[in-house]
């Protein structure tokens, strides 16, 4: 018996050996893309460093977001919902999902995560590597699994050449498909508005234009700060809330109570281009959520020191609302969103 | 490759006969311990039903709210049998396909659970997680697809898709004399930074620890020990006297908005204890059938 158990390891070597020699290696230039952190950006997430985007890490991610397979049905993809047009998000009240299925809340652009430090409205997830897991199996979004879609996407090849050039060998892992679209997303960088021209002198304001950049200095900054044109706290700002049952905002993610129904604050980038507006899509447009600031907000035990300090309000007048706007779409970038 | 599956199989047959050698010993070296879970109301075993259902357990709380249940799941993982000298004998403990199961009460077959191979011995204790431990409370799909697949059937729902961790306590049911809908979930969100320190979220796992009133003799035997888990703790626990209210409050907690964190944990805290004075929980040991 027990030359048998000896003999063992050395037949699994030499099995491995046979397994070897028709193995022909090939080296491809899988090299780490440059990346640029544009001026007054915050550091990058963590995460970045250990899953820095490399040429073909970044074309396999781009290649799964936008496969439909990565559905129940195959009808929807990242892409679907994430869309380039709206600064990879869409413009729908709600997400929908396949069948028609209404998600929980408004979809999230999908732009500057590198320099992000949570993710999602309640900020569930700290680093973009683990939430790509989240819309596969969501019912009311791709209702698949992980190992269903390996399953669907393993004969394709196009993806086992993609693998083999990302990672070394054609193995697919949830791990590697994680890792994969979170590198294309961290090429997702929008910072070339008419804005960031001003700031670099090739572009001037207009007239209303600077108007409602001094209006925000004084009346939106305070939340909208930093060059991602949000300062990523939570807060509660009394916006009409979602009668979802599932719905407590941040609250669900960390149980404390001061985080009940506070949402990551937005970043303003290319807001012009993902209408509507709000956790789970409240406002139609921009002018909306000025005059909804402006004739108060609903009072909350949390609500935030800042609103409530304001008589639960952003008094704005007519005209500043306007000039706000035209602020807002000097952060429209259409390099990005190729408008 | 061809030559590989030769091996494979080689080597899989010569295994299998090392194992029957071992079988024909004549005194057991294990045997099972099976274990049985009584869900009840006090000392009422618990009838599921509808919103007007007639045959449904009532339920009154502490603070007055008669209530009862359509449907009753929760995990068990993390089992550890305790031996009379101390030993601690772990059944697959970080395996969840082996080692863990989600008791449904609609489902009889849920209420028992087989654990297999448990070296023969007297055993005093057990101990068990209500919930998943955070470390296997990850959707694995690729390690532990059973569980994941009982976990996330349709007429389970046991996973938390948002959290990426399973729903460790899932139950539907109504209360009050209108029948209002309650729905209460429980399951971990806590999330680590790369160096494990705490970043945010809750630890909805619960250690259960309880101490068998006669020893389980595994051996010749394969002994049962029958658990029960008094739901009557849900709204009227040791650490919690819990009142449900419907809304989109802050405070309601009957509905989902439960998945508030902090209403949440007045339930697991109820249910599985607090983790520090409170290790039983909902939980006691009615007997041991040797």
């Amino acid at each position: 018996m027990r030359k048998i158990i000896l003999l063992l390891p050395i037949i699994i070597l030499i099995a491995s050996c046979n397994k070897d020699d028709d193995y022909e290696p090939l080296l491809y230039d899988n090299h780490e893309l440059a990346f640029n952190t544009p001026p007054g950006f915050p550091e990058v997430n963590s995460s970045f460093y250990t899953n820095k985007p490399t040429k073909y890490g970044v074309i396999l991610g781009e290649k799964l977001f936008s496969d439909k397979r990565l559905s129940a049905d195959n009808t929807i993809s990242c892409a679907s919902c994430h869309n380039r047009p709206s600064a990879f998000a869409d413009n729908n009240i709600q997400a929908v999902g396949i069948e028609g299925r209404i998600g929980l809340r408004n979809t999230t652009p999908i732009q500057n995560l590198a320099f992000m430090r949570f993710y999602n409205w309640d900020g569930s997830k700290l680093n973009l590597e683990s939430q790509p897991l989240v819309p596969i199996i969501t019912h009311e979004e791709m209702a698949s699994s992980i190992l269903e879609v390996m399953g669907k996407i393993s004969g394709d090849n196009d993806y086992v050449n993609l693998f083999k050039k990302t990672f070394g060998d054609e193995t697919i892992t949830p791990e590697r498909i994680y890792r994969s679209i979170a590198q294309y997303e961290y090429t997702l960088v929008s910072a070339n508005s008419k804005y960031d021209r001003v700031k670099r002198n090739e572009a001037t304001f207009t007239e209303n234009e600077m108007q409602g950049y001094h209006v925000f200095q004084q009346k939106c900054i305070a939340c909208h700060s930093t060059e991602l044109f949000t300062d990523q706290t939570f807060r509660n700002i009394g916006f009409p809330i979602n009668p979802n049952s599932n719905e407590a905002g941040r609250a669900r993610v960390t149980g404390d109570m001061n985080d009940y129904m506070s949402f990551r604050v937005p970043s303003l980038r290319n807001a012009e281009y993902t209408a509507p507006y709000g956790s789970f899509g409240q406002f139609s447009t921009l002018r909306e959520v000025l005059d909804y600031f402006d004739n108060g907000v609903l009072e909350a035990d949390n609500l935030d020191p800042i609103l409530k300090n304001n008589g639960n309000r952003i008094p704005l007048t007519e005209q500043e609302k306007e000039d706000i706007i035209s602020f807002l779409k000097t952060l429209s970038d259409k390099q990005f969103t190729g408008q | 490759m061809k030559n590989l599956k030769k091996y494979v199989m080689l080597a899989a047959i010569s295994l299998a006969f090392v194992s029957c050698s071992k079988d024909d010993d004549t005194n057991p070296v294990a045997n099972e311990v099976r274990l049985e879970f009584k869900n009840t109301f006090g000392d009422t075993e618990i009838v599921l039903g509808g919103a007007t259902s007639s045959t449904a357990t009532k339920n009154t709380s502490e603070a007055g709210q008669v209530h009862h249940f359509s449907e009753l799941k929760y995990v068990i993982s993390n089992i550890r049998l305790i031996k009379e000298d101390g030993t601690e004998v772990p059944y697959n403990i970080n395996d969840l396909d082996k080692g863990a199961t989600i008791v449904n009460h609609a489902k009889p077959t849920t209420l028992n659970y087989v654990l297999s191979n448990i070296p023969t011995g007297e055993y005093k204790q057990i101990q068990f997680g209500l919930g998943v431990r955070t470390d296997l409370n990850t959707l694995d799909q690729v390690r532990f697809p059973n569980f994941y697949a009982s976990a996330g059937a349709n007429d389970t729902e046991t996973m938390w898709e948002w959290g990426t961790g399973y729903r460790f306590t899932k139950i539907e049911g109504f209360y009050d004399t209108d029948n209002k809908e309650m729905s209460i979930h429980t399951g971990s969100t806590i999330e680590d930074d790369e160096n494990g320190n705490h970043i945010q979220g809750v630890d909805a796992y619960r250690n259960i620890i309880l101490d068998l009133p006669q020893n389980a003799a595994v051996g010749v035997n394969a002994p049962k020990i029958i658990i029960k888990a008094d739901f009557d703790k849900l709204l009227s626990g040791t650490a919690n006297t819990i009142t449900l209210s419907t809304g989109t409050g802050m405070n309601d907690n009957a509905t989902p908005n439960i998945h508030t964190a902090v209403q949440m944990t007045k339930f697991v805290d109820n249910l599985g204890g607090n983790g520090t004075s409170d290790l039983k929980g909902m939980f006691s040991i009615i007997k041991v059938e040797n």
